[in-house]
Formats: C-alpha cells, structure tokens, sequence
C-alpha cells in the first residue's frame, strides 16, 4: 500500500486498459467502463485519469492508428506497466485480505 | 457526410486551453466521438455534446506530458553552437548589430557615470540630511527679487540660540587667495576659509593627522590640504610649524593636515582657520551685511516649512519690522546645493554647480540612445529571421516545440547582448579619458565593477536582449515548418513593425539632432553678443592692499610699454553678478531711498571698455568732485527708475550707503551685460571710490599677446616681487560662465552624432536585408529593361518614405521642447525653418546614402548572377 495511491476511478480506467490489450485509448476506454461496469465518464475525466497514471508510471503510451473519424489524428494507445500491474495486484490483494474476514453472510 | 465537421469556435477554445503536446490526441479523441454521435443522433445534440465534452476538458487546463527523453543541455550546446556560427557567418551584419548596441551601451554608461557623479556632490557627508545652507532672498526696491547663497555673520550664533531645532551652525568665510611666509619664502594659499569649530563635526572632511576635537583650540590654528602642506613643507612634519601671514603679520600655527578636498564636495578650500581671530564687537553685531556662507544642522525630524515661517520674526528681532520688505531667509538642503541652485546667485562657493534640469536631459538623452541602439537590435534581429527560417523549419520538423524555438532565439539575443556589454565596457575604457576633458568631472570606472552596480548592467542588459530578442523569437517560432523548409519564412506584408521602429528610431534621432543644433545657436549667439562693453584683449589682475598703494605707479609703468594700449581699475570684476547696495537720491518731492548694483571703477573705465555715454559725461579726472566719489554715473535701467516720478536724471543728489551729504548724477551709460545674458540687465551705478582696486584690467594690443604679457609680468614682479603673477582673460572669465551650457552642449552633440550614426547603422542593416530579399525581382526587371538609375529609386524611395514620416513626428515635438526652453534666455534666436529644412534634409541624405550603397550594388549586379539563386 505504500507508494502512490491508485484512487477508485483510476483503479476501474487502469483495470479498463489492462483488458482492452491493444487498442487502449480514451475514447474506447470510455465505452468499456460503460459495457462493463456501467459507469458513464465524462471523456475529460478519463484524458485525466490517462495522463495522471501516465505520470505515474502505471500507464506507458505510444502513437498510432490515425483514421479519417479523428480528423487525421493519431490516437494515443495505453498499455499497462508492470508497475501498473503490481499495483492492480496489491490493490486486489488488500481487498480480499477484507473479504476473508468479513462475516460470510448468507448470500441474498 | 465529409462536410459534417466539429464546431469551429469550440475547437479553437479547446486549442486555447489544452497544452500543446497534448492536444492531437484530445483533439482527436472529442473528434471520433463526434463523428460517432452524428451516426447515432441528430448533429444538433451531437454538435452540443461536442461542446460539452470541451467545456468539461478545462479541467486538464494544467495537465503536460512528462517527457522522459528530453535532454535540454545538449539543445543549449547546439544553441550556442548555432549562435557562435551564424555570427561568424554574417560577419558584416553581426558587427553592424553588437557594434551598434555597444556603442549606445557605452554611451549610456558613460553619462550614467556622469550623472552618478553630479548626483554624488556632497554625499559623503554622514549627516548630510541634517544640514542645511541659509539662503536669503532679497528684493530692493527696484533691482528684480532674487536669491542669494549670502548671509550675515550674526546670523548663525543667534539662530542656534534661539531655536532649539537648530542644534549646529558653521559659517563658511573666504579668506581667498593668501600669502604666507615659510623662513622668508612666499608661498601662495589659493583659497584659505574662515570657518567655525564646528565645520568639522557637521562635515566630514578627513584629518590626516592632527585631533579633530583640538584642531581649533588655538586662534591662529591652521589646517592645511595635503597638496598645499607637501608643497609648502615638502616631506617634513608640518605639525606645529608656523606659517606667516606677512600682511597682517601675525602667524598662524598647523595643527592639522587634512586629505585634500574630493571634487565631489560643494565646498572647496585649500586650508582652514577659525573665524576666532575675527569675531570682534563689532562683526558680532554686524547685522545688515552678508559676506558669507552659513550652514546650519536641524535636529532630527524638524518640519522645515514651519522653521522657515519662524524666520521672518528672527529678522525683525535683529533687524527691525522694515527688514521685512527686502529680506526674507529659506533653507536650502545640501543635497540641492550642487543641482538645485541655477536661480541663486552670489554663489561663490558652490563648486562646479550645475543644472538638476541638465542632468535629466542627460539621462533622457541616454535612454532615448540606448533605445535607437536597441531598436536597432531587434529589427536587424528580426529582418535576420528571414535567413534562418530553414533552420527553424528543419528544428520543428524533428520535433521541437514552439517554446524550444523561441527560448533559442532569446538565449541568443541574450548572448548577443552581453557580448555588446563587453564591447561597451571597452570602449568606455577608451573614450572616458576625453570624456573628462570635456566635462571637466572626476569620473572613475571603477564604479562599474561594485557587485551591486554590475549586477544591476548585467540585468538591464540581459533584459534588453530578452526584450529585443522576443519579438523576432516568436515570429521565427511561429513559422509553419511546410513553408519554412523552402527557405521562404517571412512573407512581404509582415514589415509594418519594422518599419514602424525605424520611423520611431529616426524620428528620436532627428529631435535630438535639431535640438542640439539650436541649443548650440543660442550659445555661440550669447557668447558672440554685444555686450555693451568690450571685451576683448583684457588681462585681470587681482590687486591686493599692498599693491593697491602702488597703483598709480603699477599703472603708469604699464601704460609705457608698447604692447599696452590701456590700464583702469574696478572693485569687481565684470561677467558676474555685482554687489547691491542702498542708495538714497532726491526726487523733486521726495528723498527716496532704494537700491541697485554699483561697481567702483576708475575714471578711465567708461572710455576703456568702449561704453556709450547716452546723457551727461563719463568720470573724468577733469572734475575734483569725481575723485572723491561724488559723482556717479548710472546706467539707461537705473535712469529709469529715478525719472519715474518725472524728475531729472543729470544733476540729480544721489548717493549710497546711508551717507548724509548726497553727491551728484553726472551721466547716464548705455546698458551692458555685466552678467549672464539669461538675466536681465539690473540697475546699476558707478563710481570712483577710494577704496582701492580689487581688479586692475589691463588691455594689450592684439598683434602679440605673448610679447604683452611678458611686459605685464616684468612690471608686476619688479613692483611686487613677493607676489606671484597671476591673470586671467576677461573674455575667458565670461566664457566661464556658459561653462555648464557649454558642457552641456559639447556632450549631447557628441549624443547626438551617436544617436544618427547608430540609427544609421540599423538603417543600413535593414536595407541591405530588404535588399537581398528582393534580388531576384531585380533581376527580372533588369531583364526587362530597368536602369539602374530606375532600381536604385525605387529600392530607396521606401526608406525616403519612412524618414519623412519620422521628421513630421519629429518636428512640432523638437519646435515645442526647444521654444520652452529658449523661454529661459532674455537674447535669444529665433528657432526658424532653417534648422528643420537642413536637419531633415541632412537625416534623409544620410538614409539615402546608406540605402542607395546597398541598392547599388544590386543595381549594378549581373541578372545572371541573381536570377540563378535558387
């Protein structure tokens, strides 16, 4: 837990990333956190996020895949670092580490 | 479909506020959702959302991309590199441009010194704040109010007792030139000065040796400046030593030496001595009579206006109600009595003073060179963008940013600059020698080097360069590098700035230009005036009451030799302001009293100076009465004051300093400027006194000058062979009076050269610029058939545009500063056309000439040559 905290939404993008593999980039990972989690983030918030775990060390970026729909621009695709996912795993770790010592209540 | 694109405005807004190297990808990002929503719903709400999405993006207006690659010192190597081999590359333009800076450095620097040093007068003083000089104004009757540096002896002694807010006073009384006899050797002191005990604690003038507490104790105790005791005692102690006074004969003992007296000191003196020896009964109460300079110390926080209000009940304390209406006494502070006392006259003791309003004109005058010089700087700067557009081009293309591309530019105009500094501090080690021949100043460049001074240069300078160098950095870094890479950066069109600064610079130079050139008109117009009197071929002596028992010997020996044409006598020498006195005349009612200037003269004096007798006859010796001092001859102002009530002038009872019987007018002269030629001619009358001579004036045939002097000096020594000879020129003695104008003058011409040579230097710059950029236009038309008379007009009839419009801006501005400052002058010239039609004409000749040299050589250039640039 030491180190840099990874907040909740950063948490969801970065977990987007990871399982977007190759064409990780804002736009699509917006309509990922939306089909799988049912969150609707406002794109800035996700350049946001993007760029802050970038910074981080969490997220590497490269340049590629220009199409006509983004005006000619090159899309700025993620992939996650190992630190990014040493962090998913610690983060995970300290959730279960909770679960296993919540009283199991009968599931509804 | 294609034609759908995003709402222009709110894309600019999100380039507005998303960082640059972030933009593409959030660009495209908001642009695929768009192009994503128009599919799916209407291009309204598309068009909205697309809005939305920028508006909510100000949030990332902070968020950068870290780069992890960029390694800045190796760019600022390169930077350098770059710099160094573009200079070496366009040696010419690169001298005209650092050299031009240099030389308004240099000349900036140079009056800043100056300026420093008029600023400096008096400043090593420790309680400088606290003192203060005693001035008073005086208004008799019908000479015109005026202030005087005088005061009365009295005065000092009874202000420190009667107001407890003076807690000091010193009384500063010439003693002027003495003789003093060392084992039978005569030497001269060239300006002895009666002070108080006090002098020394409220002015800071360094003991050498000798105790400062006891140096007065004794009544004829002397000090004595280091030069005067090394030449009188040489490398012997002069301690106690007595020193003769062979006039008076009594001796006057050394108590102390003290270092000479800086040239930044108001005060001058040669030695000090104790007013003691003097203060008798009857200079204690001699009210009435001012004589000398008093200084007086204010304890802390005293509110001067209301001292100065208390001063009118002191006069008439001492001096009865009536003082009122001709004296009144202010406090000068003796950091204003160096600049701030041009409207004081009787200031005899106001060493090297100078005008505040001189001073301003000079630092004015070096803002406005350094601003050509800088000018100058930034346009060659820009006009040099259009050859390195390629370089910027090839930068951006690999990937530099905006801000690398302008940071370079400004790194190197800061470089340029500094390398400019250098160069000025060069030429300032060369020129400040004749540039303290010229204003007669102690000036040292020492000061440059004081950390905070230097630190202070190298700022200014390094922001000159930023600030010359951020315009030509952000248009070179505003370069699309598309265009820039065909070697075609900047477009026709963009030169207004440039051409507004070159207006600008020549408009500044042109104004300096004529206002120097009248300036020094009206100079060379008061020192060439007729006077009234003449001038010419006069030597002074000054004349001593041992000498002035010899003088109708002294001057009957002169008058037998052969290069001398005339010898008379005066109690004062022309070419200043002369004493006032009262006088008491007879009208046809009344006997009035009132006051004027008066100078006693020999009887010769009318016929030698050459004055016109307008009414009545000169002093003769034909008339017993004139000898005894009865008759007095009064000039046309004077005359006018005494036939006011209608009464007669010529035979009128007149007389002066409170006499009972009145003696008689006997003639009226004509007016002549005894002084300054900015004041008006006061009233005056003179007579022939008993008294003595102070001056013998002695006028010399023209043909040898040298050949009358050495007659002059073999009288004098043999008649008075313990008196130096010593003289001086009458017309040097009123020469000396333009000294600070003069100065003045010599200094902004020199300015003023610089300002045109500089603006010149930029002007040919920028032409040969425009000049090559424009080659090839002039080898099609030469082609075609243009003369070379045809290219070398049109190529300068831009710069003919450009400095026309500078001397309409320059114009009325130069005619409104110079008519108020001829307003200050009595005899002044009329500015005229002249000056203008020469001085415009002269700048656009100069442009042309610079522009035409460039033009030329294009001009004349083989079309082959030019046309197969590619």
């Amino acid at each position: 837990m030491k180190g840099i905290h990874l907040g909740e939404f950063e948490e969801l993008v970065l977990l987007a990333v990871a399982s977007l593999t190759d064409n990780a980039y804002a736009v699509s990972i917006q309509a990922e956190l939306e089909e799988r989690v049912n969150r609707k983030a406002n794109i800035s918030a996700i350049h946001t996020a993007l760029y802050r775990m970038e910074d981080k060390g969490f997220l590497e970026s490269s340049r590629g895949g220009a199409v006509a729909k983004r005006g000619g621009k090159n899309k700025r695709l993620f992939k996650v670092t190992n630190h990014g996912y040493n962090t998913l795993r610690e983060s995970k770790q300290a959730r279960e580490a909770f679960w296993n010592v919540v009283p199991q209540i009968s599931a509804p | 479909m294609r034609e759908i694109n995003p709402p222009k405005l709110s894309r600019k807004f999100l380039k507005l506020i998303i960082s640059e190297d972030l933009f593409d990808d959030i660009d495209g990002d908001l642009t695929e959702i768009f192009y994503e929503q128009t599919e799916t719903v209407s291009l309204t709400k598309a068009r909205w959302l697309y809005m939305v999405n920028v508006f909510s993006s100000v949030r990332n207006i902070h968020l950068r991309r870290k780069l992890n690659f960029y390694n800045p010192l190796v760019m600022y190597k390169n930077y350098f590199k770059i710099a160094f081999r573009n200079l070496l590359k366009h040696k010419g333009y690169s001298f005209i441009n650092i050299f031009g800076l240099a030389l308004g450095m240099a000349s900036c620097l140079l009056i800043l010194l100056f300026v420093n040093n008029e600023r400096s007068f008096d400043g090593f003083h420790q309680k400088k704040s606290s003192i203060y000089r005693l001035d008073e104004v005086q208004t008799f009757g019908a000479v015109s109010a005026q202030k005087v540096a005088l005061s009365m002896y009295p005065m000092g002694p009874n202000l420190v007792n009667d107001y407890p807010e003076i807690i000091n006073f010193s009384r500063f009384w010439t003693m002027g030139k003495t003789l003093v006899e060392l084992d039978g050797t005569q030497h001269y002191i060239n300006e002895v000065v009666r002070v108080d005990t006090s002098f020394l604690e409220m002015f800071d003038f360094k003991l050498l040796s000798g105790n400062k507490e006891e140096v007065f104790d004794d009544m004829f105790n002397v000090i004595l400046s280091k030069h005067v005791s090394e030449r009188i005692f040489g490398n012997e102690n002069p301690i106690g030593k007595l020193l003769k006074l062979p006039n008076d004969n009594v001796n006057m003992k050394v108590a102390a030496v003290m270092e000479d007296v800086p040239d930044n000191s108001h005060l001058q003196f040669d030695a000090l001595i104790s007013t003691k020896a003097w203060d008798d009964e009857r200079r204690r109460n001699g009210w009435g009579s001012n004589y000398l300079n008093t200084y007086l110390q204010l304890a802390n926080n005293v509110d001067v206006p209301a001292l100065e209000a208390k001063f009118d009940d002191f006069l008439v304390k001492y001096l009865g109600e009536e003082i009122l209406e001709a004296y009144e006494l202010f406090l000068q502070p003796l950091s204003d009595v160096h600049l701030g006392s041009m409207d004081i006259t009787h200031d005899y003791n106001n060493h090297k003073k100078f005008a505040r309003s001189s001073v301003n004109i000079f630092v004015i005058l070096a803002f406005f060179v350094l601003l050509i010089a800088s000018i100058n700087f930034m346009n060659l700067s820009t006009a040099r963008a259009a050859t390195r557009s390629r370089e910027v081009g090839v930068r951006k293309s690999i990937g530099a940013f905006k801000g690398q591309i302008t940071g370079q530019f400004i790194l190197e105009s800061v470089l340029l600059s500094l390398l400019a500094l250098t160069i000025a501090i060069g030429l300032c080690f060369a020129s400040i020698g004749s540039l303290i021949q010229i204003i007669d100043r102690d000036l040292s460049m020492s000061l440059f080097f004081e950390p905070f001074n230097l630190l202070l240069i190298l700022a200014v300078t390094m922001a000159i360069g930023l600030l010359s160098g951020i315009y030509p950095a952000l248009v070179m870094s505003g370069f699309n590098p598309a265009v820039a890479l065909k070697g075609n950066g900047s477009t026709g069109g963009k030169s207004f700035f440039r051409n507004a600064l070159v207006v600008f610079q020549y408009a500044i130079a042109i104004t300096i230009i004529i206002g120097t050139t009248v300036a020094t008109r009206q100079l060379n117009f008061m020192q060439n005036l007729d006077l009234g009197f003449d001038k010419e071929l006069t030597v002074m002596l000054d004349m001593y009451n041992d000498t002035n028992e010899k003088y109708d010997l002294l001057k009957s020996e002169l008058i037998n030799q052969p290069n001398i044409v005339d010898v008379t006598g005066t109690s004062q020498r022309l070419g200043n302001n002369l004493h006032q006195t009262g006088i008491t005349y007879e009208g046809d009612t009344a006997t009035i009293n009132g006051s004027s200037s008066f100078v006693s003269v020999a009887n010769n004096f009318f016929e030698f100076y050459n004055i016109e007798v307008l009414d009545g006859r000169a002093l003769s010796d034909d008339y017993a009465m004139d000898a005894q001092g009865k008759s007095f001859v009064v000039n046309e102002s004077l005359a006018k004051i005494l036939k006011a009530d209608g009464s007669e002038v010529l035979g009128m009872p007149f007389d002066f300093g409170g006499v009972d019987t009145l003696g008689t007018i006997v003639g009226i002269v004509k007016d002549f400027n005894y002084n300054k030629l900015n004041l008006k001619v006061e009233p005056l009358f003179m007579s022939h006194q008993s008294w003595g001579w102070s001056e013998v004036n002695i006028k010399i045939k023209g043909g040898d000058i040298q050949a009358s002097l050495e007659e002059i000096e073999t009288v004098w020594t043999t008649l008075f062979p313990h008196r130096p000879f010593e003289y001086q020129f009458l017309d040097d003695h009123i020469d000396a009076m333009y000294q600070s104008e003069q100065q003045l003058t010599k200094v902004i011409s020199i300015l003023s050269g610089l300002a045109i040579i500089i603006a010149s230097l930029g002007l040919f710059g920028l032409a040969s610029f425009t000049v090559r950029q424009r080659l090839k236009e002039m080898g099609i038309r030469k082609v075609l058939g243009a003369s070379v008379v045809q290219i070398v007009m049109m190529l300068s009839k831009k710069f003919t545009l450009l400095v026309f419009i500078a001397f309409l801006i320059a114009t009325p501005v130069t005619y409104y500063l110079m008519d108020s400052w001829l307003e200050g002058y009595t005899y002044k010239i009329s500015i005229g056309v002249v000056v203008f039609l020469i001085v415009g004409i002269g700048s656009w000749l100069i442009a042309l000439l610079t522009v035409s040299a460039q033009s030329l050589r294009v001009a004349k250039s083989n079309p082959v040559e030019t046309l197969r640039i590619e």
